[in-house]
């Protein structure tokens, strides 16, 4: 099952045994075969190409734009602040992370100052956010290698981590939580700071090891995964993966640390690479555990956002007033749940943004199949596509 | 090392194919020939001095209508009228295209910003895939949503649309069709209020208002 230098010897593209006559007689050709845009395994309405010479692929070409809503233009036509909702449907698994990028490229443009207090709610949201959305990475990944159990286990916790985010933010998918300045609402008066670190320590000390007992040491799920779709440090680069894909691979690079923004350097905790532990660095189980041991760092930083939560104003500007961004264009990126989530975004003076791009880490990071997948199994090509973690909603936009 | 001092290195290596440097408190630019710039990105990737080894974002942008003076568009953006059907006008758009490069350097941690222009019926730029590989969905996505032909691209369908839709919404000019293939596309209107309130009475949410959102 796992990736064996034989047949990924043999599956070189253009060199397979159908070339050859080696059955007179008998003429054999690739098989064509859709996997999606309605496919469990694809994770959204992905749609993969691919030919395929029995269980070996030899081409993968993914075909987008199945949700696409065009975005970038509606942000030319509607306020700063009338934008923030449309981020929330970037990546719907973690919505705030969105929020956050959108709020810091603008205010970054317009020189606005943001509450200390409103910082630290804006990162204990963000990495809740965060949170929930590796739960439904490692759950669905989980799945796809067969294993049922942690998907219930890990929507059990994401649960938990929606009714946190409702009584901050009132909603439960998409928050719209964040705006220029500061965020809407002030930290709830029922307890909501002593709840949340009840849930974080919760999550750290009880249901990592969980999940671990469960699904990471699993004999099978390790058997599934570990030695399987390799992306090496310099492929990644090339491909421009970022995030726990790339942190997979070996590379030491996270926003949130080696280009900081918001007042993640204030707090202690680590960035997590993959090391290789189970078979070569850079394949499924690397990223999965990235993945897993950055819950564990979020629930640090949560835990020290919460207990030095200051007082004051949480917003900056009145909610009522409107956004003028001076004129002007700048590049903003922050580490989103996917990875390194990037606003472009051109101001000229106006209520509306001239241009805003947004490079979003799941469009990036889902182009590597394209060389990777090559030479796999069908059923590792699977396992691929689940350890890149991508959501359809950012890709296509 | 600082922007200048990259745009410098860069200066010397084309010669008259570096065309200005433009100092930014955010974020410093330089402007580059659209011919030159696969040389000047090979440069500044292979250089061991600039070392930039990441493209981290390849934007396709639209210069119609944009102001310099920062005073808002000169020009409205067409968007749906109040019964939600798209905006018919006859302006001819005469803007410059232009593509921006957003380049980082992970082992020496420095960032740097390339930008070129290239007339609005004229706007073919060469490939710089060879040379990052996630470039080239970049730049299916710069020739789907805006029109920039990417000169030596492998691979040069669009990315996000169908392969048969007309026109590149995102040009400042750009039209929604009526119909496609068959389709009647019947607009809505994206940036009115769905629950307009005349009066504001008490009920009205202190938000909802039309000119806030």
């Amino acid at each position: 099952m796992a990736n064996d230098p034989n047949v990924a010897k043999a599956a070189a593209p253009k060199r397979g045994w159908h070339d050859q006559d080696h059955v007179p007689g008998i003429k054999s050709e690739l098989l064509e075969l859709n996997m999606g845009p309605q496919h469990p395994a694809t994770h959204g309405v992905l749609r993969l190409l691919l030919q395929t010479d029995g269980e070996i692929v030899y081409k993968v070409t993914p075909v987008l734009g199945y949700l696409h809503r065009c975005a970038e233009k509606i942000a030319e036509g509607v306020t700063y602040k009338q934008w923030v909702v449309y981020t929330d449907r970037f990546d719907y698994l973690a919505p705030m992370c969105c929020n956050h990028a959108y709020v810091t490229a603008v205010e970054r443009l317009m020189g606005q100052q943001v509450p200390e207090r409103a910082e630290h709610i804006r990162i204990a949201v963000s990495e809740l956010s965060r949170i929930a959305s590796h739960l439904i990475a490692l759950a669905t990944f989980g799945l796809d290698m067969g294993a049922w159990t942690p998907l219930l286990y890990c929507f059990r916790e994401r649960e938990e981590i929606l009714n946190l985010l409702e009584r901050i933010s009132g909603g439960r998918m998409l928050y719209n939580y964040m705006i220029p300045g500061g965020v809407r609402y002030d930290v709830p008066n029922d307890n909501w700071v002593a709840d949340v670190l009840d849930f974080v320590d919760l999550m750290e000390h009880n249901k990592l090891p969980e999940y671990n007992t469960l699904l990471t040491y699993n004999k099978i799920f390790i058997e599934r995964t570990a030695d399987v779709g390799v992306i090496d440090a310099k492929t990644a680069l090339d491909y421009g993966c970022t995030g726990p894909v790339l942190r997979g691979s070996g590379v030491d690079f996270d926003c949130r640390r080696d280009d900081p923004y918001s007042l993640y350097h204030k707090f202690d905790w680590q960035v997590q690479v993959g090391r290789g532990e189970m078979g070569t660095v850079g394949d499924c189980w690397d990223r999965y555990i990235v993945r897993a041991r950055e819950i564990e760092q979020s629930c640090r930083i949560i835990r020290q956002a919460l207990q030095q939560l200051p007082d004051g104003p949480y917003q900056a500007i009145a909610l009522k007033a409107l956004v003028k961004v001076p004129a002007g264009a700048a590049y903003t990126r922050v580490e989103s749940a996917k990875g390194e989530l990037g606003h472009y975004l051109i101001a000229d003076g106006g209520q509306t943004a001239f241009r805003n791009k947004v490079r979003s880490p799941s469009f990036c990071n889902l182009q590597v199949v394209e060389k990777v997948g090559v030479g796999q199994m069908v059923s590792d090509l699977v396992a691929l596509v689940g350890s890149l973690d991508i959501v359809l909603g950012e890709i296509d936009r | 090392m600082e922007p200048n001092a990259i745009y410098e290195l860069l200066a010397a290596h084309l010669g008259d194919g570096a065309l200005a440097f433009t100092e930014h408190p955010l974020e410093p630019w330089a402007d580059v020939a659209p011919g030159r710039v696969a040389d000047a990105c090979r440069f500044l990737r292979d250089d061991p001095r600039l070392d930039f080894n990441q493209l981290m974002c390849l934007s396709g942008l639209d210069w119609d209508g944009h102001d310099a003076a920062g005073k808002g568009k000169s020009v409205a953006i067409l968007g749906y009228s109040d019964d939600g059907q798209p905006e018919k006008s006859d302006r001819v758009a005469t803007g410059e295209l232009g593509v921006a490069y957003h380049l980082y350097s992970h082992a020496l941690k420095h960032k740097f910003t390339l930008r070129l222009r290239v007339p609005r019926d004229a706007a073919t730029v060469p490939t710089v895939s060879g040379l990052w590989s996630t470039a080239a969905w970049h730049e299916r996505e710069a020739w789907d949503l805006l029109g920039i032909t990417f000169a030596g691209h492998p691979d040069p369908r669009r990315m996000l649309l169908e392969e048969d839709w007309v026109g590149h919404p995102l040009r400042k000019d750009y039209v929604m069709p009526d119909l496609w293939n068959g389709v009647p596309l019947q607009g809505q209107p994206y940036c009115a209020n769905p629950f307009p309130v005349a009066t504001g009475g008490p009920d009205q949410p202190a938000g909802d208002k039309p000119a806030e959102g």
